[in-house]
């Protein structure tokens, strides 16, 4: 099966290569018309098949790994090294991206994916998605060279076959890394769509917007990919690493993020070029910045370039990815100067009060958060280089700088929504404010009397007055958005005469895209809030004997008992503490310690229960080797489950936003187009 | 799967893609070259978008009646010059 594997990985690059090249000179035929043996058509439609085949032969080496795991084939190193006999099942799947070579090849199977898609959908728009085939196929072959030459997955072990593996790092036998790589990695690779669609619009001189509209689907789920990925890795974090937090600024957290902060602004700046014709440089170069950081991203993860609890595989792979990160980069700089005539706005920014200029500021507020943290991500790396030492940037550079950067652009998500496109009065706008600006001083003075205050002992508490500032704001947000609802929602009621819900309904289907978005916003509120909660957590940290007692907030945690266990993968011990509150007993809770018999590695298994008010979160932090008692550190946590239910709103946001509008209720199609005045009837129906 | 076996394997794999890759095909799809009037009718749905946004957004309230004139004369104007386009460019 490795010679298969290795096989069919030799003839997926062949067939990339081939995409690549053919697709490539087939378009330069088209684009300047020189006869050729061969019709350019017919060797563009090779090359796409060829896109199609490479996916086959992808999916086979992928399938002849996890086989290779499934078999215990301890011949193969990266097996020996990543998985053993007694590892669950679902775990042996993770073996694929836990080392470098399986999540190498993981990304070219995902990107063979998505480019499997893309090409089976290549009727939308053939010449079009020709091009975008073609980029997808470069970036391919790199990958798949990777996976051929530099890191394969099939290399035998030198030396004697051991008769067990090394297993897989305790830090990923967990459930949710069985599937927050895969969506980190969707959403990694996924810009590579997106990316290619902008790169080939550019370089064909796509003439109109319409490449937008037939990417948007692509960048939406690439996005919500990624996003997921984010939100499980800090699950993850929160639920495995044992320290109370979910969100440590971490190298490779901060990899995950920036893409996702250029996405987004994205997401939102193309809206004007869509709309208005303008940005179109700006969208393009956020677009091509996404998909480096991308490759930044896999490049810091994968690279070894920094320390991180979460890069698992680490190697002197780093020059390639900086080679190629070049090669793109000088790619997009040559088509962006031959092209740039091509991406001369159509309009201007007319009002600084209008719904383009809150895109604007929010662009700019994400691409400043984007660049903070990659200055504090690479700055160890620069000084280091610039100084022979590795100056360290820990999370109080990043909540100092990032907290408020954070508060503004959700002061900003209140703010675009009432703003009407193009220009508006200040009167208007004044009147559009009021209402969120009465909850949102309601709620400071609210929290204020309930004793969320800013300082603390005669001082200043940072950490208090950017809570209270993001409750007051999240209020403000969510009733901006609720009334941005309910008058859409009153003016098909007036129209249809249908009950409030009928016609709230009503309206999001005819306008999903931005409804579906303003759902997604009452998410961010939502995760927000539970960020905020942070300011407020408290813990404590106790030696417990067999009956003895310890407290945090309203509980009062009692060891009942103490013991060990062991099945073939691991051996633990843990702690059963009852949960008492108000003298009631409520629940009980066991923090776990395992040591890993393959890998000989501890890891922590945190007990946590949860609540919509806080999560008590409780880690077993091993027994004190003079008493022999277990030492334990119980935390809680304000609002934690709140990031977790905004997520959900997050997710249910981007599927409405991904489903097609109804159709106008509108005659707009039948109005001739040749005169002027019927434009107003054809639009004067309704929305 | 001994090694033989696994290049036989992939060798066949190799083979089927290879013809899939380059059957002769005559029904491969294409497409004419795109317009300045197909640029045109596309901007047109947009144009008519833009005003049904514009007219949505009056009737919830968010223009004042003198904004609102405003923003839709020069909207209509914008795409009256479109349709002018148009009717310009299918007649020629």
């Amino acid at each position: 099966m490795a010679a298969f594997g290795s096989f069919v990985l030799l003839i997926a690059l062949a067939l990339a290569a081939y995409n690549l090249f053919a697709g490539a000179v087939a378009l330069r035929l088209i684009a300047t018309g020189q006869p050729a043996r061969i019709s350019p058509e017919r060797l563009a439609d090779t090359a796409r098949r060829a896109g199609i085949a490479g996916f086959v032969a992808v999916t086979g080496a992928a399938f002849a790994l996890v086989w290779l795991v499934f078999a215990n084939d301890f011949s193969i190193a990266y097996i020996a090294e990543h998985s053993n006999r007694a590892l669950p099942a679902a775990y042996k799947f993770a073996a694929l991206w836990s080392g470098q070579e399986g999540s190498l090849l993981l990304w070219a199977w995902l990107l063979g994916a998505y480019g499997f898609v893309l090409r089976l959908l290549h009727k939308t728009d053939v010449k079009l998605y020709a091009y975008a085939g073609t980029i997808l196929a470069g970036v391919q072959v790199f990958f798949l060279t990777l996976v051929n030459f530099v890191a394969p997955p099939f290399s035998l072990l030198r030396g004697a076959i051991p008769d067990d593996g090394n297993g897989l790092n305790p830090l990923l036998q967990y459930p949710e890394m069985v599937i927050h790589p895969p969506m980190l990695y969707l959403g990694y690779v996924g810009f590579t769509v997106p990316f290619a669609f902008a790169l080939g619009a550019l370089m064909m001189r796509y003439p109109g917007e319409k490449w937008i509209k037939i990417t948007r689907s692509w960048t939406l789920v690439t996005w919500l990919f990624l996003t997921m990925g984010i939100f499980l890795g800090m699950h993850w974090a929160y639920a495995v690493l044992g320290w109370g937090g979910y969100w440590g600024w971490d190298p490779v957290e901060n990899a995950s993020f920036m893409p996702w902060l250029t996405g987004t602004a994205f997401l939102h700046s193309v809206m004007m070029q869509e709309r208005k014709g303008m940005m179109k440089s700006w969208n393009v170069w956020l677009i091509f910045s996404t998909f480096a950081l991308s490759i930044l991203g896999t490049l810091l993860t994968r690279g070894g370039l920094v320390s991180s609890v979460h890069a698992f595989a680490q190697s002197s792979i780093g020059n390639w990815f900086v080679a190629f990160l070049v090669i793109v980069l000088a790619v997009c700089i040559f088509t962006y100067v031959l092209q740039r005539s091509h991406l001369q706005s159509e309009q201007r920014l007319e009002s600084l009060v209008s719904r383009e200029s809150s895109f604007l500021f929010n662009n700019l507020v994400l691409l400043a958060a984007c660049f903070v943290i990659l200055w504090g991500t690479l700055f160890p790396i620069l000084s280091e280089y610039v100084q022979g030492t590795k100056v360290t940037v820990g999370a109080p550079f990043y909540n100092r700088v990032a907290v408020p950067i954070g508060l503004f652009l959700l002061f900003l998500t209140g703010v675009g929504p009432l703003l009407p496109w193009r220009s508006t009065s200040l009167r208007a706008v004044r009147r559009n404010f009021v209402i969120p600006s009465i909850a949102l001083w309601g709620t400071l003075i609210v929290c204020l009397v309930a004793g969320v205050k800013p300082w603390h002992d005669g001082s200043f508490d940072a950490g208090n007055f950017y809570a209270l500032v993001a409750f007051g704001l999240s209020a403000g947000v969510f009733t901006a958005i609720l009334s941005e609802y309910l008058r859409g929602a009153n003016v098909i009621r007036k129209q249809t005469r249908r009950n409030l819900f009928s016609a709230m309904y009503l309206l999001i289907r005819r306008n999903t895209r931005r409804y579906g978005g303003y759902l997604i916003h009452i998410g961010v509120v939502i995760v927000v809030v539970g960020l905020a909660g942070s300011a407020f957590n408290r813990n404590s940290e106790s030696e417990l004997t067999l009956n003895s007692t310890m407290s945090v907030g309203p509980y009062t945690l009692k060891c009942v008992g103490f013991t060990q266990d062991s099945n073939l993968n691991y051996n633990s011990e843990y702690a059963l503490l009852d949960v008492y509150r108000g003298g009631k007993k409520q629940f009980q809770m066991t923090p776990e310690k395992r040591v890993y018999l393959a890998s000989q590695q501890p890891q922590t298994m945190v007990a946590i229960h949860s609540v919509p008010g806080w999560d008590l979160y409780v880690v077993y932090e091993g027994t004190n080797p003079d008493t022999g008692n277990p030492i334990i550190k119980a935390f809680l946590n304000p609002l934690v489950s709140w990031i977790w239910a905004g997520v959900i709103f997050i997710v249910l946001g981007t599927f409405v936003a991904l489903t097609p509008n109804l159709a106008p209720a509108t005659v707009a199609l039948r109005v001739a187009a040749a005169q002027p005045s019927t434009a107003e009837a054809a639009v004067r129906g309704g929305d | 799967m001994t090694e033989l076996q696994g290049v036989i394997a992939g060798a066949m794999l190799a083979l089927a893609l290879g013809i899939y890759t380059f059957w002769p095909e005559n029904a491969f799809a294409n497409q004419r070259e795109k317009t300045r009037l197909d640029y045109l009718l596309e901007r047109k749905e947009q144009l008519y978008e833009n005003l049904r946004d514009l007219n949505f957004e009056h009737r919830a309230g968010k223009y004042p009646e003198e904004d609102f004139l405003t923003q839709r004369a020069l909207l209509e104007d914008e795409t009256a010059q479109l349709l002018a386009e148009i009717e310009h460019l299918q007649q020629a």
